[in-house]
Order: C-alpha cells, then sequence, then structure tokens
C-alpha cells in the first residue's frame, strides 16, 4: 500500500511537468473531438493518433495516450444525448434517455451528468487499478467459456426488463437482433454463416452500424414520417445551466453503482462495455421508486450508463498492464503502442519499467479531471445544438450518421445496410417495438453462443460443466433468482 | 517558451505527416492498406511501415487504411477490385490471408496480385499452463495419442497460423488431424486468458505474444516452431524434440494488379531500401519479428509452396467438427433463433389484431425508444395502429420520400463523385424535406458542413472517405 502510494506519487511528479499538462489537454481534446464522431470508437482514435506521438518522449507520449484514452470514451456521450447517434457501443444505454432528457430542454442536465459521472466513476476506477490491479487480474482469469455463458444468461434476465410493455414486441425485437447477429462467420469453425455470398458480410453486421441505423436515420424518417413539415414540438423551455438539486440527488447513487458495475466487468478478459451500461440501466430501473420514467427522460438512466462504461474502460487496463493481455480492440492498439516504446507489456511490465507504467495510472486521473474542466463549461454550448431548425438538425444527422458508417470499413454496402436498417428502426417505432432488445439481441447473442460452443468443446459435450464449476453456478443462480424474483415481486405488487 | 514552442511544431509537424526529409523521397505517397481491424499483426506492420518510411524520407506520406474482415480476404478483394492498375497503393498479407483464402473459399487469392516482397516473419510456441502435468512435449503428444479429443487447444481464429500449426502437429506425430479439439479465440488476448487461466490443456500462439508470459514463468514453453534454438530463450524446438517440422507466421507485402514493370520495380526498390534502414531493424527488435526478407519472383515462388501446404492442412483438420456433441453443433443455435424469430412475429400479429384496444390502454408506459408522448400532437391511437392499411393516407408521406431521395442520391454519388458533393445532396433534400422555404441558405449550409466535415475527418485524421475530383482541390 505504502510502495503504491510513493510508485504512484513518482508517476505524478513525472505527470505534473507543464509541457506534459499541455499534452494531456491536446490528448484528451483530441480523444473527445473524434470520439464524437458515430462509427469511430476509441479504438480508431487511438490508432489514427498514434503517429502523433511517435516523436515524443515516453512519458510525454503516455501521458498524452491517456488523455485519448479518456477523451475518446466520452465523447461518444454527447451526440448519444444531442443527436440520439451513439458514438460507440458504450453509448447506447446513454442514448435512451439522454435524448429524451434533450428533447426536453434538458440536454445540459444530461451533459453534466454524464461527464460528472464519467469523472466519478473514472477516478473510482483508477483507484480501484492503482491499488488493486493483480489480485483483480488473477481473479478475471478463473473465468472460462462456461462462466462466460452463465455471465450472458445473467445479462439476458436482467435486461429482460427493458423489453417494454408488450412481452411479445419485445421478444420479436430480441429474435430480430439475435437474427442479425446469426451473419457472418462462425468463430468456432470458420463458416460461412447466412451471408448469401457477399464477402462483406462475412464478419457480421457491426453493431455500430446497426445502432446508427436504428437509432440516428431510423428517428429521422420517423420524424418525417410523423410529423412532416409541420412543426411537431410543443415550445420547450430550454434550460442550459447543467443540473437541479434534485437531479444532483437522483444522480449519486447511480454514478456509484455505475461504477461497481462497470469496473468488475471492464477487468474480464470479456470485453466490450454494452454489458456492463445496460445491466446498470436495468439496474437503475429496478431500482427506481418510478420505473416508468425510464425512457421518458430519467436521469438515472444516464448517469448509471455513462459511470459504467467509463469505470469499464479503466478496468481494461487491469488485465493489459499485469497480465500483458489486450482485452478489447482498444487495448491491442494500446498494446502497439507499448511497443513503440520498447516495452513488452506482460507480468513483468511493473517491475522492468514501473516509471511508465505508473505515468500512465498517473495521466489517467490527470486525463479525468482534464476532461471534466474541458467539458463542463462546454455543456451549455452543445446543448444549444437542440436549438438548431429541425431541418438543418436532421440534415446533419445524417451526414455524421453516413460518414461514421463509412469510415468504419471505408464500404459503400455499410451504408446500405444502415440506410435499410434505419427503413426498418421507422418501421418499428411506427408498430411501437421497442429498438432496445434488438441492439441487445445483437450484441449478446453471438457472444453467448460462441461461450456455450467453446465451454462444450473443451468439456467434450458434457453439459453439466455450467453447474459443476462453482462461478458458472454462482452467475446461473443469479440469473433464476432475477428471472423469478421479479415474477414474485410483480405478483405481490398485482396481489396489493 | 521554446520547449512549448517546440511542441507545437513537432504536432503540426506530425499531424501534417510532413516529414522533414533529409534525402528526397523516392515516392509522394504510398497508401498501406491493412486487411484487418487497428491492434493486430497486420495493422502493427502497416503502421510501423508508416513510420519507417516517412521518418527515412522514402515516402514522403503513408497513410494506413484498415480494411478488416475474414482473415484478411475482404482487404484483398476491395484491393484487387478498386485499386486494379495503381501504383500508390500496397496492401500488407500473408500466411493468415491464405489460410482465410481457403476457409473462406474467397474467388480472390493472392495470384491475382503483383508480389512484392515477404518481409517478416514469427515463430509459434506450443505452452501449457503452469500448473499442468505436461513437463515436456513427449507427455503431451502421448496424451495426445491416446485420446486426441481430451486435450483442449486454445489458439486464435480458425483456419488462422494457429489452427494451421496444431494440425500440422498433429499429422506429424500420426493423429488424425480432424480429431484435435482446437478451440478458436479471437484475438491474442482471449486465448492468451484461457490459457494463462488454465480453461484449455495447451496454448499454440505467436512467440512475440507468449514470450513474456515464458519469461514470467506464467506458462511453461513446451516448444517453439524454429529451425534452431533461439538466443535468449530456453525451449526446444519441435524438430529435436522428434516432431519434423517448422513453420513460421509470415507477413508480405502486395502491390495491386494490372501494374507495368516499372512501376513494381520501383515499389520493391522502395520496400529494399526499407528493410536495410536502421529504423526497421530497430522495429524488428521491438517486436520480436525476424527479418524475412524475400523480394520479387521467389516470394512469388516461396507463396505457392506455402498455399499447397496450408490447403492439405486445412482440408484435413475440415472433417471433424469438433468434439461438442449436438447441443453444440454448428445448426442447433441458428435453427432456434430463426425458429423464436417466426413464433414472435405470428404471436405479435395475433396480438396485434386481437389486442389493439389492449395496446392503446398500455400507451402511457410506451416503451423506452418512443419520443415523449407529452410532446407529441397526434392522437396516441394513430400511433399504437398496428395496421397501415386502416391509417387514412398521410400528407406526410412525401417527406419521407425526399429523404429517401437523399439516400439514394449518397449511395449513389460517394464513390462516382466523391464526399463532399454526396453529402452536399443529402444534406440539401434531406433540410428541403422538412422545410423547403429556404433553398438557397440551406445549400450553403450543405456545401460548408460538408468540405468542414471532409477536411477534419478526411484530411486532418485521415480517416478513409471516399474522394473525386472535387476533394482533389481542397
Amino acid at each position: 500500500m505504502f510502495d503504491t502510494l510513493r510508485d504512484l506519487s513518482a508517476g505524478f511528479a513525472g505527470a505534473f511537468a507543464l509541457h506534459n499538462l499541455g499534452w494531456a489537454l491536446v490528448g484528451t481534446t483530441l480523444g473527445t473531438a473524434i470520439g464524437v464522431l458515430p462509427g469511430i470508437g476509441p479504438a480508431l482514435t487511438v490508432a489514427v493518433l498514434l503517429p502523433v506521438t511517435f516523436n515524443l518522449d515516453p512519458i510525454s507520449a503516455f501521458i498524452m495516450f491517456g488523455g485519448i484514452y479518456s477523451g475518446a470514451m466520452y465523447g461518444g456521450s454527447t451526440t448519444s444525448i444531442l443527436l440520439n447517434t451513439p458514438g460507440e457501443t458504450g453509448s447506447i444505454a446513454t442514448a435512451i434517455d439522454g435524448y429524451m432528457m434533450a428533447r426536453q430542454g434538458r440536454g445540459a442536465a444530461a451533459l453534466t451528468t454524464a461527464a460528472i459521472g464519467s469523472f466519478v466513476a473514472g477516478t473510482l476506477a483508477t483507484i480501484a487499478l492503482t491499488f488493486f490491479a493483480p489480485a483483480l487480474a488473477s481473479a478475471a482469469l478463473r473465468f472460462g467459456p462456461a462462466e462466460y455463458f452463465a455471465l450472458t444468461v445473467v445479462a439476458f434476465t436482467t435486461v429482460s426488463l427493458l423489453l417494454g410493455p408488450s412481452r411479445v414486441k419485445g421478444l420479436f425485437s430480441l429474435f430480430l437482433g439475435l437474427s442479425v447477429g446469426l451473419v457472418g462467420i462462425d468463430q468456432l469453425t470458420g463458416d460461412a454463416r447466412f451471408s448469401f455470398g457477399i464477402p462483406q458480410l462475412l464478419d457480421g453486421i457491426d453493431v455500430v452500424i446497426l445502432v446508427i441505423g436504428l437509432f440516428a436515420v431510423g428517428e429521422t424518417l420517423y420524424q418525417a414520417w410523423q410529423y412532416g413539415r409541420s412543426e411537431p414540438e410543443a415550445v420547450v423551455l430550454h434550460d442550459f445551466t447543467g443540473m437541479s438539486r434534485d437531479e444532483w440527488r437522483r444522480s449519486w447513487g447511480p454514478w456509484l453503482r455505475g461504477a461497481a458495475i462497470g469496473f468488475p466487468l471492464g477487468v474480464l478478459p470479456c470485453g466490450g462495455t454494452v454489458i456492463p451500461t445496460f445491466v446498470s440501466y436495468a439496474t437503475e430501473k429496478r431500482l427506481s421508486k418510478e420505473p416508468e420514467r425510464f425512457g421518458h427522460g430519467a436521469i438515472e438512466g444516464v448517469a448509471g450508463p455513462e459511470a459504467a462504461n467509463n469505470a469499464a474502460a479503466a478496468g481494461v487496463l487491469v488485465p493489459l498492464l499485469t497480465l500483458g493481455l489486450p482485452s478489447s480492440a482498444t487495448a491491442a492498439v494500446m498494446l502497439a503502442a507499448f511497443q513503440q516504446y520498447g516495452l513488452q507489456p506482460g507480468p513483468l511490465l511493473f517491475t522492468s519499467r514501473p516509471d511508465l507504467v505508473w505515468t500512465l495510472i498517473a495521466s489517467l486521473y490527470i486525463g479525468n479531471v482534464m476532461l471534466l474542466v474541458l467539458n463542463l463549461p462546454l455543456v451549455g454550448v452543445w446543448a444549444r445544438v437542440m436549438l438548431m431548425p429541425r431541418r438543418l438538425l436532421f440534415a446533419g444527422i445524417l451526414v455524421l450518421a453516413s460518414l461514421g458508417a463509412y469510415s468504419l470499413n471505408g464500404s459503400l454496402l455499410d451504408l446500405a445496410i444502415l440506410y435499410l436498417v434505419g427503413v426498418v428502426g421507422c418501421a418499428m417505432r411506427i408498430y411501437d417495438v421497442p429498438l432496445v432488445p434488438a441492439v441487445l439481441g445483437l450484441v449478446l447473442g453471438p457472444l453467448s453462443e460462441l461461450q456455450f460452443r467453446r465451454a462444450m468443446a473443451i468439456s467434450e459435450g458434457d453439459i453439466t460443466i455450467f453447474v459443476t464449476r462453482p462461478i458458472s453456478l454462482i452467475l446461473l443462480l443469479t440469473a433464476a433468482l432475477v428471472l423469478f424474483g421479479s415474477r414474485l415481486v410483480t405478483r405481490k405488487l398485482a396481489s396489493t | 517558451m521554446s520547449r512549448v514552442h517546440r511542441v507545437l511544431a513537432s504536432i503540426a509537424f506530425c499531424l501534417m505527416a510532413s516529414g522533414a526529409a533529409a534525402q528526397p523521397p523516392h515516392l509522394d505517397q504510398l497508401r498501406l492498406i491493412a486487411p484487418a481491424a487497428p491492434g493486430g499483426g497486420w495493422d502493427q506492420t502497416a503502421r510501423v511501415m508508416q513510420q519507417v518510411l516517412q521518418r527515412t524520407g522514402l515516402v514522403r506520406t503513408a497513410p494506413v487504411e484498415n480494411i478488416p474482415g475474414a482473415a484478411g480476404t475482404i482487404g484483398l478483394a476491395r484491393f484487387v477490385g478498386s485499386e486494379q492498375g495503381r501504383d500508390d497503393a500496397v496492401l500488407v498479407s500473408g500466411l493468415i490471408m491464405l489460410g482465410g483464402i481457403v476457409m473462406h473459399r474467397s474467388p480472390v487469392t493472392l495470384h491475382e496480385v503483383t508480389p512484392i516482397a515477404r518481409i517478416t516473419g514469427e515463430y509459434e510456441a506450443i505452452v501449457v499452463p503452469a500448473t499442468s502435468p505436461f513437463r515436456t512435449l513427449a507427455d503431451m503428444i502421448r496424451a495426445l495419442k491416446e485420446r486426441p479429443e481430451a486435450l483442449s487447444w486454445g489458439g486464435g481464429s480458425a483456419g488462422g497460423s494457429d489452427q494451421i500449426l496444431a494440425g500440422l502437429v498433429a499429422e506429424a506425430v500420426g493423429v488424425p488431424p480432424g480429431r484435435i479439439n482446437y478451440v478458436a479465440f479471437s484475438g491474442g488476448g482471449e486465448s492468451l486468458s484461457a490459457i494463462l487461466g488454465g480453461q484449455v490443456s495447451l496454448g499454440i500462439n505467436g512467440l512475440a505474444e507468449l514470450e513474456p508470459q515464458i519469461q514470467a514463468g506464467t506458462v511453461r514453453a513446451l516448444a517453439v516452431s524454429s529451425a534452431d534454438r533461439l538466443p535468449g530463450l530456453d525451449v526446444p524446438t519441435l524438430r529435436e524434440q522428434g516432431v519434423n517440422l517448422e513453420f513460421e507466421n509470415w507477413r508480405s507485402v502486395v502491390a495491386p494488379p494490372g501494374i507495368g514493370a516499372r512501376e513494381r520495380q520501383r515499389l520493391e526498390s522502395v520496400i529494399a531500401a526499407m528493410v536495410v534502414t536502421p529504423e526497421w531493424r530497430d522495429a524488428l527488435a521491438r517486436y520480436r519479428w525476424i527479418d524475412r526478407y524475400l523480394p520479387g519472383e521467389k516470394f512469388a515462388q516461396f507463396v505457392d509452396g506455402e498455399e499447397t501446404r496450408v490447403r492439405t492442412t486445412l482440408r484435413q483438420l475440415d472433417t471433424g467438427q469438433g468434439s461438442g456433441g449436438t447441443l453444440a453443433s454448428v445448426g442447433a443455435y441458428p435453427t432456434f433463433v430463426l425458429s423464436g424469430l417466426a413464433i414472435c412475429a405470428i404471436a405479435a400479429l395475433v396480438v396485434g389484431r386481437s389486442g389493439r384496444g389492449v395496446a392503446a390502454a398500455r400507451r402511457p408506459q410506451a416503451n423506452v425508444s418512443e419520443s415523449n408522448p407529452a410532446s407529441r400532437t397526434p392522437s396516441p391511437e394513430n400511433v399504437s395502429d398496428p395496421n397501415p392499411a386502416s391509417r387514412t393516407p398521410s400528407p406526410e408521406i412525401a417527406t419521407v420520400w425526399w429523404i429517401g431521395l437523399g439516400l439514394v442520391a449518397n449511395l449513389a454519388m460517394a464513390e462516382t463523385v466523391g464526399f463532399v458533393p454526396a453529402s452536399t445532396a443529402m444534406f440539401w433534400l434531406t433540410a428541403r424535406a422538412f422545410d423547403d422555404r429556404h433553398p438557397i441558405r440551406d445549400a450553403v449550409f450543405a456545401v460548408v458542413m460538408a468540405i468542414v466535415a471532409y477536411l477534419l475527418f478526411g484530411r486532418l485524421l485521415q480517416l478513409p472517405l471516399p474522394a473525386g475530383p472535387l476533394e482533389g482541390l481542397l
């Protein structure tokens, strides 16, 4: 503990030089700027900006890196809230209530709770990373395919709360997502499934394209269908001042719970910020006294997921720094950056180059503060986007959505899929089918199938593997509790 | 102050990638296409090449483009299709791409591109978790011969270099490769964590990824795939333990089809000059790549030999479907999903027809993606109406058509006339759909937005955006 503090303060000493703070500023600004663009996630952001750090000394480069990383994670929330266009998968959950808040003139409050929540959770997670990284990493290794499958079962049961008022339509939407998830190479055998001979479909349909299509393009078409040229909105009083006292009170719990959910799930080398953000969203809905407000601009639905995705981003660094395991695309790019400086990330990194590792950790703290300082004053400015005339707003959304989808793979086919999904999204809105289950189906379905079959291959077809391994058993029991527990609660509520 | 100044200068330097060249550059521009997502081996190779080529002034700008997917075959197909005859682009390729071509029955192969050179190689290692009962390769082979399925091999994606080596090892020791229980993981991190956590019996992976773990003692290396023992690594080779085999995951650079002999010569000489620079040597050491430079015709012959080897091995591997039993078989899950979709669709239709009143009664708790009911003018019944035929024809349908026209225009124009005109058209048509009272003002907005977006994302951040003649002027 004492050693850790000493090492950390040495890291801070390196980071606090004036020019290094300048680099942190440059990193967070650039990271946020690119993170804002839909489709460009943190991995590509870091890869694109990697050459910028070539000519720097390692300490400055790492500080800039911490900034880029935090900035890119944060950037997605702005477009989610204001344009209903999640910049990356981690901010899908944010869009649900964040966009509704913006429509109701509370965009500034949504952005504020996202910024502060990111800061609080990012800092808490970095503290956990500082003190408990090695212990956490070895615990995460106990997760094998059986445990991951059980985890996806928990995720499925938890988020079944998000199916919407009509179970049948919710399930239809879920199965629609699961079906889209079937497209692409079967990862275990390498065989193509449902790719209809189109090579670009071999890698499946990117979840970002599906989300931008359903949310951004779908919303634009639906607005046109529903209201056409008439301005539909009752005059909304916009408030650009940030959060009210009541909103502060509502945000605290979700921030802390979001950090508690996001960090451990980020540490697992399973990767991804989608599961933690949706589990956080579902948890807040479950805990809320007024769950019916969710989906109509509940600030808890923004605070929780935003905290969870930043905490998960810090969690990803745990296996990377302690074991040399890149558990996400972003981590893999970071690994390349380490190697650029002749570092070999692995179990010995902490002992061979403690100065760099601690500088990186220190820079994460600084990056978090920097983000808050940068973004809070801008909240009011960004929120004024909602005052733009509707025609320009939607035209701009379409251009940005197309730009993001195209630059994902540089492929016209992605653009065509984006528009097609947009039409489907519009139809789903018209027929009152919820969108979120489809997204979850696409994300969770392939993961669940893959881990199930991996576990079965390892156990040579013995299905008891899921109940004989303790962690897997506990997770499955949790899932059962979530499922039947909620039935009991609803029954009790119905009878009273 | 001067320090800050220097710092700012170097940022500008890097962002513009202008390279203060010590000698006149050989090429003005060379696009490096990595057929993989950022972070993988091909992406790393491309980005190291970018760094070395620009720093040494061999090329003035060398932007990297990622075209990920299907073991590089998507990138290959796009490269052959759209770069035909162009001498300012090269594709990073390698052994894994050969595997992908066979696995995914790719219509495009490495025979269609112009070979430039093989540049690097990486050895593979077979390891076991530290707690494993296997002390040597002989222990492992004994167990493998007894019951091949009982050993699970954790490695990279199906059909990749790891699975190919697993098949070659099985064949060399007399076990049918089809009976190997190979569990594919995506990405090095995922398979490494399965090995470290003892989730699989043994791991097979690139040596560069495994070496830190071997040095730290978290895994035990049974064998490396090199011909001779490697300096600084106390691990026996496959061959000295009686498995007559050597193997490496090589990477190469190829040019588009249909380029002339002079252009090919020039690209070859740039790569030849690159591989002897001290910067490249440094990079090889840092990433633990082996120098495997082999230019031109010799490289083409080498590819032919490798292709035969890969094809034979993968064909043998393909005979088995693992040992997962029926539940884990390929067809069970898709059948479940598709029948579930059909059942839910029918149920939704039935509920929609019979329970219209119910749906209307539920309106106050509308689904999460819906817009705020309070801010909506039309009556809620109209919105939840499941039957479009009963809807009175809406005059607003014209608005949707205008937007649809915008989307089609963008699709049609993006790769023919370029990003700026295509986006301008889409922006203007969409804006016009919602409000047609400001056509000229909107046109100005559209052009400005398209140009700013292009400069910011296409130029400054070098994202791949379609460029037409107009973009060339910017």
